[in-house]
């Protein structure tokens, strides 16, 4: 009853909706990266939208299923292939015993997701299944026990919420939207002028702590030096270089460094799938707009 | 969102999460009110409050913002109304729990080589014995200000002037779980092998951080440590890692 690694990934990972309720111990709460995407393959198989799903970045692990399996692959397209047969995206996908998935190349986006029809037997680990800093090894067993749902989806639904979450995670060019932070107030007149109104580019040196900036070198008024306060994902954390780290799910859960401000939740699956070489721009919104635009989100992927 | 309520700045922290700051100081009463009002905030119990982080000067409370406020209002109007609400209350409740009735942890450290790889070199640059320095560091009540750095790691302060020394340049690629450092003004042990960078003066045999749910962490925010030296002996038998 089980998914075997049959070959190993370069950083995949068993992932849910992290491990919450222990940061003031100082451990990280982990998760998906692109919650959205994670989401949406679990919403497909009809599964609790947070059942553990199995993250994979590129070049991506193979997997051999030992059992029949309903899976749905999620996120970015990385072109998967059953035994060398390419499959869709976003849809329900049969698998039968022995059968092989593998992903051939990184087309659009850098985090992919498996969904499974059924449960993962692996143990919590204070509430949550998350790999801590783990990855999938060689001849790892995924212990995924089948379980098909009888329950049918609405098709024009399914298809209606596929599009949209393709539009907001992948299809959307708008700038990424950021609530200012506490030390916001603190930046130089040139450098606020900098951070809204110049490009910035995603650095090679990425994963899944922490994604570095290119762009402007910004600067403080006052020394870059706090007393450290928790920090949250997408946190936009300002290195001593005058650099933009902005925190994701690996997190640390305190930092020092001025925190100039948070890219709200419904903007990180697509701030997580974009590539290196593309320009963007941040954007101030308000609190009371983000929280809305999670709820509408979120209320979609309700049954 | 950002409002004042006496001598707190309370904010909005991103777009799911709220942050309770007094004076950005390092204080043995303000970090002692901060977990003060940790431990009421998580005495409420309240639906949607996923983590509450005291550090050094601030109290932060992550939320699930479908089910923290639920509410018709817009989310500005109901984090002000429940800063204030939550300010209020923990204003009237009397301060009886004094910081000097808080329990001392004594926790063990053997000040020998090979654990205590910097001692020397510290010793000499502060141009003192290695005694008067263990004397110094043993002497002393710590709080602890924050954790975090890996699960467990405990920030406590302030260490005295005469020992205090800025962390190494270069990183060590590995110190080993136990480890006792110094840096700056502050001093800690490492809970897990990993690469660090504090002027390491002897090692614990305590285990400082263990994963088992019912264990995890040995210190929180607002505990009072004070270190004691031991015999390699000592640490041999009481060594937790066996």
């Amino acid at each position: 009853m089980s998914i075997r690694v049959i070959k190993k990934g370069l950083s995949d990972s068993i992932q849910d909706h992290g491990r919450y309720g222990y940061q003031h111990l100082g451990i990280q709460p982990n998760g998906c990266m692109d919650y959205m995407s994670a989401w949406l393959g679990n919403y497909i198989l009809h599964n609790d939208i947070h059942n553990p799903v199995i993250e994979l970045h590129f070049p991506s692990g193979q997997f051999q299923f030992e059992e029949d399996y309903t899976i749905c692959i999620t996120g970015a397209n990385f072109v998967p292939v059953i035994n060398d047969k390419s499959i869709e995206l976003n849809t329900a996908i049969q698998v039968k015993s022995k059968d092989v998935l593998s992903m051939l190349q990184p087309i659009e986006g850098k985090t992919s997701y498996i969904a499974i029809e059924g449960k993962f037997e692996d143990p919590a680990w204070l509430n949550s299944k998350s790999y801590n800093g783990k990855r999938l090894d060689k001849d790892q067993l995924l212990p995924y026990k089948p379980k098909p749902n009888t329950n049918k989806q609405n098709q024009l639904r399914l298809h209606e919420l596929v599009e949209h979450t393709q539009e907001i995670v992948f299809n959307n060019h708008s700038p990424i939207r950021i609530l200012p932070g506490p030390s916001w107030k603190y930046l130089k007149d040139s450098s606020l002028f900098e951070i809204l109104n110049e490009g910035f580019k995603l650095s090679p040196q990425a994963n899944r702590m922490g994604f570095n900036l290119i762009g402007p070198k910004l600067e403080l008024n006052i020394p870059n030096a706090f007393l450290s306060s928790a920090v949250t994902r997408g946190t936009l954390q300002l290195l001593p270089s005058g650099d933009i780290i902005v925190l994701m799910a690996d997190h640390q859960t305190i930092g020092g460094y001025a925190n100039l401000g948070q890219i709200i939740l419904v903007d990180l699956p697509r701030f997580t799938q974009m590539k290196t070489d593309k320009s963007f721009h941040f954007e101030i919104i308000d609190l009371d707009k983000a929280n809305q635009l999670y709820r509408n989100i979120y209320e979609q992927f309700q049954y | 969102m950002y409002h004042k309520i006496n001598k707190w700045s309370v904010y909005s922290l991103g777009d799911h999460a709220i942050v309770f700051a007094l004076e950005e100081k390092i204080d043995p009463f303000i970090v002692h009110t901060i977990t003060r009002l940790s431990d009421f905030i998580k005495s409420k119990g309240l639906p949607g409050v996923k983590d509450i982080i005291p550090s050094y000067h601030t109290l932060t409370l992550v939320y699930d913002i479908i089910q923290f406020s639920n509410t018709s209002k817009n989310t500005t109007d109901y984090l002000v109304a429940f800063s204030n609400h939550i300010l209020n209350e923990f204003d009237l409740i009397p301060t009886t729990s004094l910081i000097e009735s808080k329990e001392i942890i004594a926790v063990p450290v053997c000040y020998e080589m090979p654990f205590a790889m910097d001692i020397e070199s510290l010793s000499k640059a502060k141009n003192i014995s290695t005694d008067a320095l263990i004397q110094i560091h043993t002497s002393k009540i710590y709080e602890v200000y924050s954790i975090g750095f890996l699960p467990g790691f405990a920030y406590m302060g302030t260490v005295d002037e005469k020992i205090q020394m800025p962390r190494h340049e270069k990183p060590r690629m590995q110190v080993i779980a136990g480890s006792v450092g110094i840096a700056g003004l502050q001093t800690g042990i490492y809970p897990s092998d990993s690469p660090g960078g504090w002027q390491i003066i002897g090692r614990t045999p305590w285990k400082i951080f263990d994963p088992n749910p019912s264990v995890l962490a040995k210190f929180k925010v607002g505990d009072k440590i004070q270190y004691y030296s031991i015999s390699k002996n000592d640490f041999d038998k009481m060594n937790e890692y066996n």
